[in-house]
């Protein structure tokens, strides 16, 4: 059971570092960038590149596993923000006062892009992730009641948690974090007070494709590899997660997304294995029915 | 205007009989069908290889039927519908026996036109079950059925491992699946089947479904699917600390699966063919073909025993009838340079193509040289 739980949370905290880039977007901007999956897809391949960068440039670093991992992520984090940015002012910026449907279209022409530019570039088959460095996370387990618990599964939960707290704290205590609720109120209102829109809205992108890296690094080290297509459906998961929390609330995707996380591995367990994308749909349709907002509503202004 | 069309047409047709017969007057004519250009061109290409190698043989031994013959090869480029206008050709040709098609999406297609013209075939490659299950008296196939491959698979877990509980997963596709439930219908009472699931086939997450395989403690794990899912689950299974012996199939041999995996794979059991270079009787074909084309493809002995089987039962036969002909191949027993030949009533081998490989210090060996 515990063993189910940690798989769950592992899988929950996923979805939502995920979903918080989905949430940030639609909370600024009311559009669903649908490239996000593709960000994080890209953020699992740039640590992976990152790594062997790291092995074939600096021998002695590569000795030191546990640091290798924190420059990666940051490698990956910074070039996946990039991305991001890149992708907001090609895409989406010019069509912002355009009909919602034309951004749409748009973010999913994106995401057939970015997929397919990596399949090109980096292949069809799996990527594998360096056992070497993940090596000293998972070499002593901790058994636990029944349940064989390893660091890393630890490191990926608490980072999650931290990264969300983080983001959380940032938003509603900074002054760039009230700029951002604001231009999320009202953007004409907020550039009349002095707030530069633009660079609020690159800033959503770079921090929700920062996270998402994150959690692609965090997911291909769990799951030892990665394919240029994972970002399909684990950005519709996300999505679904954000959805399920309320659409544009920050509190409401950590939620959402371990909610889905939870239920999915917990379905898998006890029921089958065979109904994986049910479960998750399922608890959505019945959220959504009580509460056509999800559980805590919509707008993240409002609410932080 | 449309009977002129007509009279041209029969005078073509009329031409196309003449040199029919005017070719069968000399020589005979032998077909070989395949993908010679695109993607899958070098499969095709081995296949045309290994057809040649058989009739040079056999031309500098006299031909067959103190006829010499001729190779006509045509291209399917891998394609249904090309494939079967390749065969409408070929039996345009007048071709006694046809060695072809690759693919099994081919072949079904194919095979029709050559059952309609009563032009024997043998396919060294699709290892569809339909290809042969609609008992066509002109089909046959010197490669494995995909649904043989459960068993061997069965038959090793229970006898050789003597394995009493045991896990099976799949990935819910055509192949995975139909080769999980094979599987599990050849354990039969042998051995409990403790779970049974599968998941999407773009699933790599398997850590949720590898803690239930685990807490139901099988012995042997079994997995219907293809080499991307393979080697994720297997490094998984290894650090969730599921130490049941792995088993899956042919999908699952290939390069990328030892790279993903790493050391977890090794002890892995695969069922697949067998390796030519462990047979005796391979060798001269081997060394021959080596000189002449350099490495062999895995369906060059395939096509040049198929080849081979062809010619010798028209010699046997003493005719080029295609019905008898087709008996003939059916009912003897030929010495392949893979090994002993033999079909079964619906045109398969009737021994097993498929034996156990297993990987040891990250490398594919079948487990008799194990």
């Amino acid at each position: 059971m515990l063993q189910h739980l940690v798989n769950g949370l592992i899988q929950g905290g996923i979805y939502a570092l995920i979903a918080l880039g989905y949430t940030m977007v639609y909370g600024i901007l009311g559009m669903i960038n649908f490239a996000h999956g593709e960000i994080y897809m890209i953020g699992a391949y740039l640590s992976i590149i990152a790594l062997a960068v790291i092995t074939a440039l600096s021998p002695p670093l590569a000795g030191l596993p546990i640091l290798c991992l924190f420059v990666a992520l940051i490698i990956s984090v910074l070039f996946a923000s990039a991305h991001g940015f890149t992708v907001e002012r090609v895409a989406y910026r010019r069509l912002r006062d355009a009909p919602v449907l034309s951004a749409l279209i748009s973010a999913i022409g994106m995401s057939t892009f970015l997929q397919n530019y990596i399949m090109v570039a980096q292949g069809k088959e799996n990527k594998a992730f360096p056992a070497y460095f993940k090596e000293p996370l998972i070499s002593h387990p901790f058994i636990v009641a029944g349940a064989r618990i390893t660091m890393l599964e630890i490191v990926i939960i608490i980072s999650c948690i931290l990264i969300m707290l983080g983001l959380h704290l940032f938003i509603s205590r900074t002054k760039v974090g009230r700029a951002m609720r604001a231009t999320a109120q009202d953007k004409k209102m907020a550039s009349l007070v002095g707030i530069d829109i633009n660079k609020i809205i690159s800033l959503t992108f770079i921090i929700g494709s920062g996270l998402a890296a994150a959690g692609g690094l965090m997911v291909s080290m769990y799951i030892s590899t990665t394919r240029f297509d994972v970002g399909y459906l684990a950005g519709i998961k996300a999505f679904t997660a954000a959805v399920l929390g309320g659409i544009g609330n920050i509190p409401g995707a950590m939620l959402g997304g371990f909610l889905l996380g939870i239920v999915e591995t917990l379905g898998i367990a006890y029921i089958s294995p065979d109904y994986k994308e049910v479960y998750a749909f399922i608890i959505l349709m019945i959220v959504l029915v009580v509460r056509p907002t999800g559980l805590l509503g919509e707008r993240m202004a409002e609410k932080t | 205007m449309k009977k002129s069309i007509c009279y041209w047409l029969a005078l073509i047709i009329g031409l196309t009989i003449l040199f029919g017969c005017d070719a069968k007057s000399n020589i005979i004519k032998l077909g070989v069908a395949g993908p010679l250009t695109g993607e899958q061109a070098k499969m095709g290409t081995d296949v045309f290889n290994g057809v040649t190698l058989a009739v040079e043989e056999w031309n500098s031994k006299g031909g067959v039927l103190g006829k010499k013959i001729l190779i006509v090869a045509r291209d399917d480029m891998a394609q249904e519908h090309q494939a079967q206008s390749v065969a409408k050709e070929l039996a345009g040709e007048g071709v006694i026996g046809v060695v072809g098609h690759f693919n099994s999406g081919c072949t079904i297609p194919a095979s029709v036109v050559y059952h309609d013209s009563n032009i024997p075939m043998i396919t060294p490659s699709s290892t569809n079950p339909y290809v042969t299950d609609r008992n066509f008296a002109n089909v046959f196939r010197v490669c494995g059925r995909d649904d043989q491959q459960g068993k061997v698979a069965a038959e090793f877990a229970v006898n050789t491992l003597k394995v009493k509980q045991v896990a099976i997963l799949h990935d819910k596709t055509q192949y995975g699946q139909g080769l999980a439930d094979e599987f599990k219908k050849h354990l039969g009472a042998n051995a409990e089947v403790v779970y049974y699931g599968g998941f999407p086939k773009e699933e790599l997450n398997f850590k949720p479904i590898i803690t239930v395989v685990k807490e139901a403690n099988p012995e042997l794990w079994f997995f219907g699917g293809i080499y991307n899912q393979a080697g994720p689950m297997v490094v998984q299974a290894h650090e969730a600390g599921l130490n049941a012996v792995f088993m899956s199939g042919d999908g699952v041999i290939d390069p990328v699966f030892l790279k993903v995996a790493g050391p977890a794979a090794n002890g892995s059991y695969l069922t697949f063919s067998r390796d030519p270079e462990a047979i005796p009787s391979a060798k001269s074909f081997l060394d021959k073909y080596h000189q002449r084309y350099g490495l062999h493809g895995p369906y060059s002995i395939y096509a040049y025993d198929a080849a081979n089987i062809i010619l010798s039962a028209i010699q046997a036969a003493g005719t080029t009838d295609g019905t008898k002909v087709a008996e003939q191949i059916r009912k003897t027993v030929y010495d392949g340079a893979i090994g002993k030949i033999q079909f079964d009533s619906k045109g398969d081998l009737a021994s097993s193509y498929y034996i156990m490989w297993v990987v040891k210090d990250g490398k594919f060996v079948t487990v008799e040289s194990k």
